[in-house]
């Protein structure tokens, strides 16, 4: 028994059936009965994310979800992380450029319950003086411990490179140094006022749950939620021109962290199935052409990846790589042949359906649990795609064609405009790099 | 609880199979132990487990390098494998129509891993690995912690002295009979458990698992286990002062500790979660929310089973906290749980986390099958998967009292603080 065995007949999977509700309040609710489970995942969401905040208040966006869990009206914040966790919950709460979201998953014993506290807490949160200092002190010294990782810092400095000045996407979402530093309790529960509020909200529910029942539930802890808010304000992202190399000084690293890129693709993007595979295909599975050559043929490094990063507005392109820094500056022509070579030798037929079939067949992988599931319903609800967007997904992914993705390469992926950003040891690299004429360097110590 | 159905069996060449059905996905997951970790490596071969690991992806006799990847992903599946102290594991998960494909290219490289092996391959690997290395830990913010600890908390002479990722040097020198002599010794059946989890017909995936593994020969002559005996204690406390390229200085606590799969491991696993598991553990309510000391904490009790386990924790310092008094205040709450034990809301929040973290975890069977494996290759008993929540709601205060007083305290303690560079200098 040597040669490689056939495969027996698929099962055939379905996403899981869901049921949409709208309170009179506004609140679109999401219902996914999942009858053989044993856990619910509640996932809520709020227009409430770092695209609706004022430049000037960056990151009070984030500061604001993460008070949500320091306590409410009736409990501070040790009688509800107590109350909470006797349950066995956990909840989070986050946000990013395009929502905020208070979450948990519990068992489905627990869900009336924490029903109740999700709606206290997001309804009704304490905004403690005390809590918000403590978390912007936490905020501002994150910010310092990122600055001292090496991949975190690239992270940091790419985007700040990558935008035009300007552009809200050149900073992370939850906020600058500066903008978190000036930000006070009073701004925390003027943004949650006005932001969040049923009209711009959706609950999603999966999990063992019987839906009229969740239903009657979700009304007697949110149907009396009152208020509107408002939408977001839109974002046009710009990019820096022209190819250039920034080179962020961190002295004494022994790799250097590599981010190759330039402006991506919004969510909305009509070519946004071509887009995602391509993306795979150069750079999103082990066998992808970025790891292959950087890792299986020259053993750079660990891994090389690249991937779009699709917003309500057009988020990055970055390709991803820590390299040894005795190799920087060939992993980076490397890496920009890489980019180069999709446009200029698009796949041929055997290397897409390798790339097709892992996305079509590793589908129903995806939706293994409960909190999974409700995460998919998730751009639904942000973005507004369909209701059949995961029913139609695995057609839409098997339609990309050579075609396809040679156009979206050729239209989305721009090496002569991307920006080449790297921490790393200027006193070892930069040489190396300026006889590389990659582009126009500048080199920034570290922030 | 739910209660994870299993059935096991043996081949004839001693491999260890472990069966549990679940309908509910169209998928499979396949998982392997072998019971060879960097335990097992000798002096000098630091690291060697895991770059062995690396080299089970680059091709079997009838697999091409790189396929083993490729193969599986083309067919719809996720896979990867790991090292650590006690073992390494491999797994794929696929949708249940790929079983075969999965059974087939595990028992290809179990088979037949020598005849792909070449100097090239393994040159390539070394410093893939050796990239590894740096990423994880060299070019890291206390990215040595681990390390350093292992090495304080073990003997010299002890195999969980040096780390799982190894030296730069001892990888240097790996050489293509170290692969020979390492496969030929511990990748052999009776070595190793196979456990499937997912959607498949009992009898068809036992003839299939037959089909593809029982021509592999057994090593008949299997090394005794290493030794692992240590001292219970380390008999005085061992304490250092690491500069570092950091901005936050950070204190590591690490202590001797029973083995998992233990009673007394038990006790400390509840011990560790009263801590530091969530916001209303003690060390966060009082570190970070209360008193505004620490940034983080982090818990963790390591589940290795050979002599002596690890209880450790860190507390990263807030900008202008001393960190003797951060560590003053840490001490006190770990001799408050070991004089007074657990309260009964400790035990009511710290139990009904776990039963929840359990039900999470087990909804994956990628998860349920690596911990049938585990529980296997490590007790011979899968059933402890279904002892989970009743062994940990079985801890009572007595016995977090008597395991904490055992192991948790100052002559059996190494505490390293990292401290920023320039404030050092």
């Amino acid at each position: 028994m040597t040669g490689r065995p056939a495969a027996t007949a698929p099962r055939p999977y379905r996403f899981p059936d869901f049921v949409r509700h709208e309170l009179a309040n506004g609140l679109r609710v999401w219902l996914v009965p999942l009858p053989d489970r044993e856990l619910v995942s509640v996932h809520l969401l709020t227009d409430a994310g770092a695209a609706s905040e004022d430049e000037p208040q960056a990151g009070v966006a984030a500061l604001t979800a993460q008070l949500l869990v320091t306590g409410t009206q009736r409990l501070d914040a040790g009688e509800f992380a107590e109350t909470t966790e006797r349950l066995g919950i956990e909840v989070g709460s986050e946000s990013s450029w395009d929502s905020a979201r208070a979450a948990f998953t519990a068992l489905e014993d627990k869900l009336s319950e924490g029903l109740g506290l999700l709606s206290e807490m997001v309804r009704t949160p304490r905004f403690d003086e005390r809590e918000f200092e403590r978390l912007k002190a936490e905020r501002l010294n994150d910010i310092l411990q990122a600055r001292a990782d090496p991949g975190r810092l690239a992270d940091e400095s790419f985007l700040r490179e990558v935008f035009s000045a300007g552009t809200p996407y050149g900073r992370l979402s939850a906020g600058t140094p500066d903008s978190v530093e000036s930000l006070t309790v009073e701004a925390t529960r003027a943004f949650h006022a006005s932001r969040y509020a049923p009209n711009v909200a959706h609950l999603i529910v999966s999990g063992a749950i019987d839906p009229d029942a969740a239903l009657a539930n979700i009304e007697a802890h949110f149907g009396d939620w009152a208020g509107t808010g408002p939408g977001h304000r839109t974002i046009e992202p710009a990019q820096r021109g022209g190819r250039r190399v920034v080179l962020v000084d961190r002295p004494g690293s022994v790799q250097s962290e590599l981010r190759v890129g330039h402006l991506g693709i919004g969510r909305g993007h009509p070519r946004y199935f071509a887009a995602i595979v391509m993306a795979a295909l150069l750079g999103g599975v082990f066998g992808s052409r970025l790891n292959r050559r950087l890792r299986e043929e020259l053993g750079f490094t660990y891994g090389a990846r690249c991937a779009f990063d699709p917003r309500r507005a057009s988020g990055p392109f970055t390709a991803t790589a820590a390299v040894q820094t005795e190799v920087t500056a060939d992993a980076i022509r490397e890496l920009i042949g890489q980019l180069e070579g999709i446009r200029a030798e698009p796949p041929a037929e055997a290397e897409l359906t390798e790339v097709r079939d892992f996305l079509v067949g590793v589908f129903p992988l995806r939706f293994e649990s409960t909190t999974g599931i409700a995460a998919a319903i998730e751009p639904l609800a942000v973005y507004g795609l369909p209701d059949d967007y995961w029913q139609t997904y695995r057609s839409n992914v098997e339609s990309v064609s050579t075609e396809d993705v040679a156009a979206a390469a050729g239209e989305l992926i721009r090496p002569d405009e991307a920006l080449v950003l790297l921490t790393g040891d200027a006193a070892r690299v930069r040489e190396e790099i300026e006889a590389a004429a990659l582009g126009p360097l500048e080199v920034v110590p570290a922030a | 609880m739910p209660h994870v159905p299993i059935e096991r069996h043996a081949l004839q060449n001693g491999l260890r199979v472990v069966l549990s059905r679940d309908p509910r996905a169209p998928a499979v997951a396949v998982n392997l132990w072998y019971d060879v970790g960097s335990k097992h490596e000798k002096a000098g071969k630091t690291g060697f487990a895991h770059l062995f690991e690396h080299m089970m992806f680059q091709g079997s006799a009838n697999v091409e390098k790189g396929q083993h990847f490729s193969i599986v992903q083309a067919a719809g599946g996720t896979l990867n494998a790991s090292t650590w102290l006690d073992r390494t594991n491999y797994y794929d998960t696929l949708p249940g129509h790929e079983l075969e494909l999965a059974l087939w290219l595990e028992a290809d490289r179990m088979a037949s891993l020598l005849p792909a092996m070449t100097q090239e391959k393994l040159d390539n690997q070394r410093d893939v690995v050796k990239n590894e290395r740096r990423w994880s830990v060299d070019n890291q913010p206390y990215g040595d912690w681990d390390e350093r600890m292992q090495a304080l908390v073990y003997p010299d002479d002890h195999p969980y002295h040096h780390p799982t990722i190894g030296s730069m040097e001892d990888l240097s020198a790996a050489s293509l009979d170290d692969v020979r002599e390492f496969f030929a010794t511990y990748y052999a059946p009776n070595n190793a458990v196979l456990t499937l989890a997912g959607d498949f017909e009992t009898g068809v995936a036992l003839e299939l698992i037959r089909r593809h593994f029982d021509r592999i020969p057994p090593n008949a002559n299997l090394p005794a286990a290493p030794d692992m005996s240590v001292d219970a204690l380390m008999g005085s406390e061992v304490r250092v002062t690491i500069p570092d390229q950091v901005p936050l200085p950070r204190i590591y606590l690490a202590h001797r500790a029973p083995p998992f799969g233990t009673d007394a491991f038990d006790a400390l696993d509840v011990a560790a979660d009263v801590l530091g598991s969530g916001r209303a553990s003690r060390l966060y309510a009082r570190l970070v929310r209360d008193e505004h000391l620490a940034q983080d904490v982090s818990v963790l009790l390591f589940p290795i089973v050979g002599g002596a386990s690890m209880f450790s924790l860190w507390v990263t310092a807030r900008p202008g906290v001393e960190p003797d008094r951060l560590e003053a205040a840490t001490l006190e709450e770990i001799d408050r749980l070991a004089q007074d034990g657990p309260s009964e809301p400790d035990l009511d929040r710290v139990r009904n986390l776990h039963r929840a973290h359990a039900a999470g975890a087990l909804e994956r069977i990628g998860e349920r099958a690596d911990r049938l494996s585990m529980y296997t290759c490590l007790f011979d008993a899968p059933e402890r998967v279904n002892e989970e929540v009743s062994r940990y709601a079985a801890v009572d205060p007595a016995r977090v009292r008597e395991a904490m007083g055992a192991s948790v305290r100052a002559d059996n303690r190494v505490t390293m603080s990292y401290v920023p560079a320039e404030a050092a200098a």
